[in-house]
This record gives structure tokens, sequence and C-alpha cells, in this order.
């Protein structure tokens, strides 16, 4: 069953506004429970617009975004209870810290969800263990975390309201290796313990290939692809041509068949490279 | 004299609640003017307190910092320094002074004290080694990060530097903005034989580079080519670090019993590298 | 919503007024407000009003861009116009209720006052449509400069190079405002609803952020104009330079000829 599905959307920007250019027009799709999406596209493309009506921050100045076959604008007024069942983890998370303690940061998303006393508590306690959230910061003031810490603890402050779909836009951009690492792992983490549905935009098309079941290709305002990441990463001209690319490993795969090697199938990640390259090389030793 | 920067002995320590932290730990370093050099080290290993102390904005506790032969300790040549080592910084936005790009680009030879024909000429020169001579009369806040960067770099530039000191420069920016980032980079380089100092976390970035240091903790655990360097998978990932998924690649095949030379970056020379296992002899 | 303000937004065209010395626009606009406000009778506000749209169409900044300041203190002008409406009790009597009448001398004074307002705007969204945010502080350190013979030097550059990085970064800052406001909307803020003590209390997770954020980026602005060489004043000079040109002169001669018809207009009428 579909969990969400946007329905002929168009979102056009006002006048001078800054994000002019990041309109969004006639997009319809639809996201099964529990996959992982990926969604692409450069700079401009639509994709934060897009995220943003998901969760009825943005209303759609033409046409609808379904969760669960209902209009999430079916009562505008109930708007609020749709952001606690898709939960939009932006970029730069960290900046949105504002509680003396990290505890207290973590519980504002359930809080206004009307969620209190024991039931907060255990909550809060519950996605703490998810994520990662060490003992020893609960009491502490988030702001005296370091920059990966911060980021931890921002993105528990979404997933603490137990989002059934959860988006991110760019969640790694900034950090460290191991940084981007951590955040992988907790995305990783929160859709085994919930089951949740996850989408997600990045630049890395390495993440992509690793994490997502479904890629979205986003470009001038529209859908230019929506298929397996296989299928999307199958035809390299294509991407490149709007200002994407492939991960690496792929484009190595593809400059090994132009130096005439007979690859049976596209990598996509390193792991899938290596038992790709050593099947064959224990074919070609046998012969 | 051959080095532009010498740093003799220095390490660098803070107090955060009574506690003394030693953010750099006795480093000697010089660096060749001309070269094109990378600092990769993760959150908190000191190579953003190193960068600072290449032109003075932060001074050593203990040792020396030479640019140019000059002491950065000597507060009556504290503008010689900065005016000889130019420092760009993470965050775009917090770069920039002025609301029309070139009057921004203008702020440093205007605090130098040129002739305003001279401002105007180096400020030209300037946009247009970064490629955004166009946007000379545009507002920053309506250019892309990438756009903004190069504003921030041309803003140094105007000062006619030495050496060009980035402390993660592209950390904000998409894939695009990146590439205009270090294409320019590798360009001044080139072609003005600029010094670069540039630190990342981003592998590739290190691929063209003449040097790469490793900092882990405050101190060099790296010095070398990047084919060398990357060449310490192990090592890399043990400090938080990783290596270019090229690399990545052959180290992988190698530990399957692949013969390759792990020391290619390039996806070319990789490809070329695994298909001489399929090509024997 | 926020993204209208748009005070301190140069608009780039070529017309005799961007052309003009800001020293001696800064001067004239004032000259301007003075006239408006002595504009004691019809004729002589008619006459600024022409002057004031002689001015404004010979900057080339299109119409809708001053009509947008002008929306943005509607409700000024609105009040204006209302509380001068019953200041007045000359002319006929045209509508009478319990205490309160509106006479034809309010109905005057009502639109004299309002249209004040307006000519006012106006006048002073020309100086800021045409003279970059700069140039404007540069004009404002040299007009201010005489202060410098009585010991405040310092205070006069430094009060130039805050009113320059406040107009640079006052976008910036409406961005990331409406960004924090959107990620704890997302975190299932209610900021539109509730009294009025709730709501101020719902700006706390958007405030907190912002001032945060504004000083870490006031600590890194700072170390990027260290870098930059930033000293203080001392010794700084401008790529820019301001030179009075024969448009200043122009300008002038249209104030001066304007400043008399005023006044002849304010004796005779």
């Amino acid at each position: 069953m579909a969990i969400l599905e946007v329905k002929n959307l168009t979102h056009t920007y006002s006048g001078n506004s800054p994000f002019v250019n990041d309109a969004v027009s006639d997009v319809s799709f639809a996201i099964e429970k529990g996959e992982i999406v990926g969604i692409i596209g450069h700079t401009g493309s639509g994709k934060s617009t897009l995220v943003q009506h998901l969760n009825g921050l943005l209303k759609p100045t033409e046409g609808e975004v379904l969760f669960e076959n209902e209009d999430i604008w079916a009562n505008p007024k109930e708007i609020r209870k749709i952001r606690s069942k898709v939960g939009l983890v932006f970029q730069y998370p960290e900046y949105q810290l504002f509680e003396e303690t990290v505890i207290k940061d973590i519980a504002f998303g359930p809080k206004n969800m009307g969620l209190e006393g024991d039931e907060l508590d255990k909550t809060v306690k519950e996605i703490c263990e998810i994520v990662g959230v060490k003992h020893e910061f609960f009491e502490k003031s988030p702001f005296d975390l370091s920059g990966g810490e911060k980021r931890r603890v921002a993105i528990a402050g979404v997933m603490a309201m137990k989002p059934e779909v959860i988006v991110f836009d760019e969640p790694t951009a900034g950090l460290d290796p191991k940084g981007r690492e951590d955040v992988m792992k907790i995305i990783r983490n929160y859709r085994k313990a919930t089951g949740a549905t996850v989408i997600i935009i990045s630049h890395s098309m390495e993440d992509m290939a690793n994490l997502a079941d479904k890629i979205l290709v986003m470009n001038k305002g529209k859908i230019y692809k929506f298929d397996t990441v296989a299928n999307v990463f199958s035809n390299s001209e294509e991407l490149r041509n709007i200002g994407l690319n492939v991960p690496i490993v792929t484009r190595v795969f593809e400059e090994l068949s132009d130096l005439g090697i007979n690859l049976p199938e596209r990598a996509l990640t390193i792991d899938s490279a290596v038992e790709i390259l050593s099947a064959l090389k224990a074919e070609v030793e046998n012969a | 004299m051959d080095n532009i920067i010498e740093i003799k002995n220095v390490s660098f320590e803070y107090t955060d609640e009574q506690t003394v932290h030693t953010a750099v730990k006795n480093i000697n370093l010089n660096i060749k003017r001309g070269s094109f050099t990378v600092i990769l080290g993760h959150n908190g290993s000191g190579k953003s307190t190193l960068a600072k102390m290449m032109n003075g904005l932060n001074k050593p506790t203990f040792g020396d910092v030479f640019v140019d032969g000059i002491n950065t300790r000597d507060e009556e040549t504290e503008i010689e320094v900065k005016r000889r080592v130019g420092m760009v910084f993470q965050n775009p936005d917090n770069q920039l002074v002025a609301s029309i790009v070139e009057e921004d680009v203008a702020f440093g030879p205007e605090n130098l004290g040129l002739e305003p024909e001279v401002i105007r000429q180096r400020v030209d020169k300037a946009l247009k080694a970064v490629g955004m001579a166009e946007f000379a009369n545009s507002t920053p806040h309506r250019l892309s990060g990438g756009q903004k960067q190069r504003i921030a770099i041309a803003g140094i530039i105007a000062m006619e530097p030495e050496c060009l000191v980035l402390d993660e420069p592209t950390a904000m920016l998409d894939p695009k903005g990146r590439r205009e980032i270090i294409n320019t980079l590798e360009r001044l380089n080139k072609e003005k034989s600029i010094t670069v100092v540039l630190i990342t976390h981003y592998m590739e970035e290190a691929e063209n580079a003449d040097r790469v240091l490793v900092m882990n903790d405050g101190e060099i655990i790296e010095d070398g080519k990047p084919s060398e360097v990357f060449q310490n998978v192990k090592l890399l990932k043990s400090v938080g670090l990783d290596v270019p998924q090229t690399t990545e690649l052959l180290y992988a095949l190698k530990q399957k019993g692949f013969s390759v030379d792990t020391s290619k970056i390039s996806i070319k020379d990789t490809a070329k590298e695994i298909a001489k296992s399929f090509f024997k002899e | 919503m926020l993204k209208d303000i748009t005070f301190g937004q140069y608009y780039e065209a070529s017309s005799p007024v961007h052309k003009c010395d800001p020293r001696v626009k800064i001067i004239l606009m004032l000259c301007f407000i003075v006239f408006i406000f002595v504009s004691q009778n019809a004729f002589a506000l008619a006459l600024s009003t022409v002057a004031v749209f002689f001015v404004l169409l010979l900057s080339r900044v299109p119409m809708k861009l001053f009509l947008k300041n002008l929306k943005a203190i509607w409700f000024v002008l609105f009040f204006t116009a209302v509380i001068n409406l019953f200041y007045s009790n000359s002319g006929t009597v045209l509508l009478h209720f319990w205490k309160i009448e509106i006479t034809t001398g309010g109905i005057y004074r009502s639109i004299f006052m309002a249209l004040r307002i307006v000519l006012l705007i106006f006048i002073s969204s020309v100086l800021t449509y045409t003279t970059t945010p700069n140039s404007l502080t540069e004009a404002i350190e040299r007009l201010l400069s005489p202060l410098k013979y009585i010991g405040l030097k310092n205070a006069v550059h430094t009060f130039a190079m805050m009113m320059t990085i406040a107009l640079r970064f006052i976008p910036t800052l409406i961005e990331e405002a409406e960004k924090i406001m959107n990620a704890q909307k997302a975190r299932g803020a209610d900021l539109e609803n509730g009294s009025l003590v709730e709501r101020v209390k719902a700006l706390i997770p958007i405030l907190i952020p912002l001032l945060i954020s504004s000083v870490r980026r006031a600590y890194e602005l700072a170390e990027a104009m260290e870098c930059r060489c930033y000293n203080g004043g001392e010794g700084k000079t401008r790529m820019k330079q301001l030179r009075m040109s024969t448009v200043d002169l122009y300008a002038i001669i249209f104030i001066v000829v304007f400043a008399a018809l005023v006044i002849t207009l304010n004796i005779i009428f």
C-alpha cells in the first residue's frame, strides 16, 4: 500500500522570492510503506520544495498530497497532526537546538504532540537508545556538544515524534567522514527499530547506492525518473546531462567496459564490484 | 627563500573550564612556495587551529611561525603577514562584508590603503581570476554557495597574497559548487603560482595535490604524495577518515587476491589497473 | 511575509538619480522632507507631489517597488488618516453620530496627512533604491566627518561599518529565521494559535537558535575581516570615490527652484 502519494503537485513562488528557481510543477508519485527512497537533483531542481509539502509545511498551489490515502489538507486546522506522522529533518538540523538540556530538547517534539509524564519520558529514552545519545549527555547543554553529536541530538528530536515516514534533507552535509557514517547508521537503526519509510535527499551517489531501494531524480521542477537504484544508475550519460552522476565504482566499471572487458553486470557499490570482479577472475582463470 | 611558511616546534594550548587542552602538539612543517598542500583530519584533530596559525590569527603557545621570514608574533608586522597569507573559511555567508560583489572584493585592498585606481584594477583582476567578473554588481545573497565562496576567494586574491589557506571551503557546498572551488584553486595555483593549503573532508579533493598531510590528535601522522598517503587505508580509517572510492576498491580487490597497485586514484588509472588482471601477459 | 521587506535593497538601473552623488542625494532628500512638511496648502502640496513623482520617474525604478514599500506600512497610513479625520471640526459637517462629527475640514486634513506620509515613503525609497548600501554608508560617514573635530572620529567610522554589515546581513538573517521557524514547525511547534502569552512563549524556540547563530556569524565575520587586514578606519582608502558632477548641479538647481516655489505658494495662498 502506498503510504504517501503525491498527485499533480505544483508549487510556484511569487515575485522575487529567492526560491523562485526551486518551484515544482505537476509532480506525481507514490511511495510504498517501508521503502527507502533517495531524491537526487542539482540545487534548484525543486527537491527541497517538494519535501516541504510532504509534512504540510508548504501548501500545494495545485494538486494534493495523500497520507494513507487521505488528503493532508482535508482539514487545514489539523495540519499539525501530519507533522508527527511525516517527520522532516532539515539541512544542518543542529541550528534548531534551543533547550537547556539535551533531554529537554529531544522532548520538544513529542511534547508538542501532547505526550507527557512517564509516556514522554519513555519515548525520549527509547529514541536516545536507538540514535545512540549517550547517557552522560542527557543533562548537558546541547550547545556544549561537538558538531557531530549536536547533529545526532537534533535528528533524535525529530525521531522522538515516532514518525511513520521520515524525510532527511542532506543529513550528512558539512560532516567529516566519521560523522557521515554515524548519521547513516542512525538512519538504518531507526528504520530497523520502527519499520519507518525513509526519504532522503543527498548529493552523494555512493550513499544512495548503499542505502536506497529506489531513486527519484528531479530536474527543473519535474520528475526526471523514478525507478530502482540499478535502473536509475544504468544510464550515466542521461544523468550527466542534468548535472548529476553515477557512483564512482560504476564509473570505474564503465571504463572497464570501454577497455574491452566483458562485465556481466554493473556494480553500484564496492562490495558488489568486488564480488562481480572476483567471479569474473575465477572464470577467466578456470578457462 | 624556498618556503613561504615555516612552522617551528609549534604547540597550541587553550583553556576550557579550567582544563588545559593541547590542540596542536609540537609540529614542525614547511610549506614550499608554489605548492598545493591538502590537510586531512577529523573534526577536532587540530587542523583548523594549525591553519589559523599560518597567518597569525592564532599565535602559537610555544614555538614560532614564520611567513616569508616574518615572525607572526611581531605586532608591527601583523598586516604584512595577513597580506601574504590569506584565509578563506567554511561558511561563505560569514565572510562577505558588503552587499555588492565588487565592493566586497575591494574591502581588503581598501584596508591596505591602496590608491582607488589600483584597487579597481585588482578587483577586476580578482573577479576574473575566479570567473565571477559578470557578477561584479550583483548582491551576494542572490548567488549560489559556490559562487559566494568564489567571491570570498576573490576578496583574498585582491590583496595579492602569496599563499591561500582554506579551511574546509567546500564543506557547505553541493557537488557543482565543490568542483567550481577546486578548479578555481588548481588554476590559481598553476597559472598565478599562488601557494595553496587546503583543508578538507573530501578525500577526492586531494587527488591532484602535491602533498597530503594527515592530522590526528594535534599531530601530523602522515605526510607524502596522495598516492602514498592513501595506501594506508587502515590507518586513515582508524583516525575517522576515509580514502577515495577508487583506492578503496583497489584495496578491497587486493585483499581478494588481485595483484593490483593500490596507489592509483583517478577513475581511468584505476580501471586500467584492474584491467591488467584480466589481460595477463 | 518577511521576504517583502525591501529595506536597503538597491535596484540597478542607469538614471540621473543613480548617478547623483549620494551625499547630495541625502541632503536633497532631507530638504524634500522639510518641504513636504512645510507645504501648508493644497497648491504647495500638489507641487511637492508633482516634484516627488518627477524624481520617481527620473529614477527609472518600477513604480510597483514603491507601492510595495507602501504596503508594508499601510496600517500607519490608515491610522493617520482616521485620526486626522476626527481631528478637525472646521468646514461643513457631513456626518454626525454620537459625539463624533466628520467635517469637510477633517477629510481635507486626513487626505493631506496621508499624502504627506506617502510622499515621505516614496522619496526616501528613491534614495535606498538608487544608492548602493556601501555608498550610502560612505556618504553618511563623509557627511558626519566634521564630528571628528570634536573627537568622534572612530565613532563615525564604526557607525558606518555597522550600517554596512547590518544591511549585508538583513536578508541572510531573514532567511535563517524562516528556516528555523520551519524546522520548529516540523517538530510540531504551534506558532499560529493560542493566547498572546502562549504565542510569545512559542517564539523562544526560534529566537534562541537565531541569537546563537548570529553570535557565531559575528565571531566568524570578525575573523574573516581580520584576515582581510581590517584595522578600523585608520589609513583605509575607497575604490569608489565620491565625485560631484553636472548631474549634482542640476539636482541642486532643481531643489532650489522647488524650494522657492513651495515658499511662494505657501505665502500667496
